[in-house]
């Protein structure tokens, strides 16, 4: 699970079935939070996750993988497409040292 | 799951059997800019994308339902949709990465 922002949509016509109906986000992980990351440290990639919630762009979210997606995205979990879901719309975010880019603000990514 | 642009095919005869009759492609994970990254990444393709198109890329249990060959299979990473648009950080982006105005 991770803290990211939203960064854009996406729309597909030919899709797996099962994605049929789901708002597509693209969301971009808030980058370390103290200086520059370890330089070796994988490189970060936005992720797309279904959105039961209603996300805006700039907004930032709480994203989860697996079966917290799956459940959050369908109820239950079973055999579906998709790994990641917004689980939670963030209100506020305390991150002593943290880059501007945490800030809440929607026009930062845009 | 990732958005990312078809650059080639690979092939493989000698194979676990359970990934007979399975298309891979070789894909291009995209940064938050809509650039491709460094890194390269194979799928499983059922959808029939070509290369140059923009996909989304499913792993683990999703991506084996997506192959649906079961769950015991050999291979963790598919195609599940081809994109036709995409807006990201203020720009749109058609089915194709040579079609963009603006990348």
């Amino acid at each position: 699970m991770f803290v990211g922002r939203v960064i854009g949509q996406v729309w597909a016509t030919h899709k797996v079935a099962d994605l049929e109906g789901k708002r597509l986000l693209v969301i971009d992980p808030l980058p370390a939070a103290h200086g520059s990351p370890d330089p070796s440290a994988p490189m970060v990639k936005p992720v797309v996750a279904a959105d039961p919630l209603g996300a805006r762009v700039g907004q930032r979210v709480l994203v989860a993988f697996g079966k917290a997606a799956r459940v959050a995205s369908w109820g239950g979990d079973g055999d579906y497409a998709l790994e990641a879901a917004i689980v939670g719309l963030v209100d506020e975010l305390e991150v002593p040292g943290a880059p501007s880019s945490w800030q809440d603000g929607e026009d930062e990514a845009c | 799951m990732l958005v990312a642009t078809v650059i080639g095919n690979v092939w493989a005869t000698h194979k676990d059997p359970s990934l007979e009759g399975l298309r891979f492609l070789v894909v291009q994970p995209m940064d938050a800019l809509g650039k491709g990254t460094a890194e390269t990444i194979v799928a499983a393709d059922p959808m029939g994308a070509g290369i140059g198109e923009r996909v989304l890329v499913v792993f683990g249990r999703a991506a084996r339902h997506v192959i649906g060959k079961g769950h015991d299979i050999g291979f963790q990473t598919a195609v599940c949709a081809i994109i036709d648009r995409m807006e990201l950080s203020g720009s749109s982006y058609g089915p194709h990465e040579d079609q963009d105005g603006n990348s």
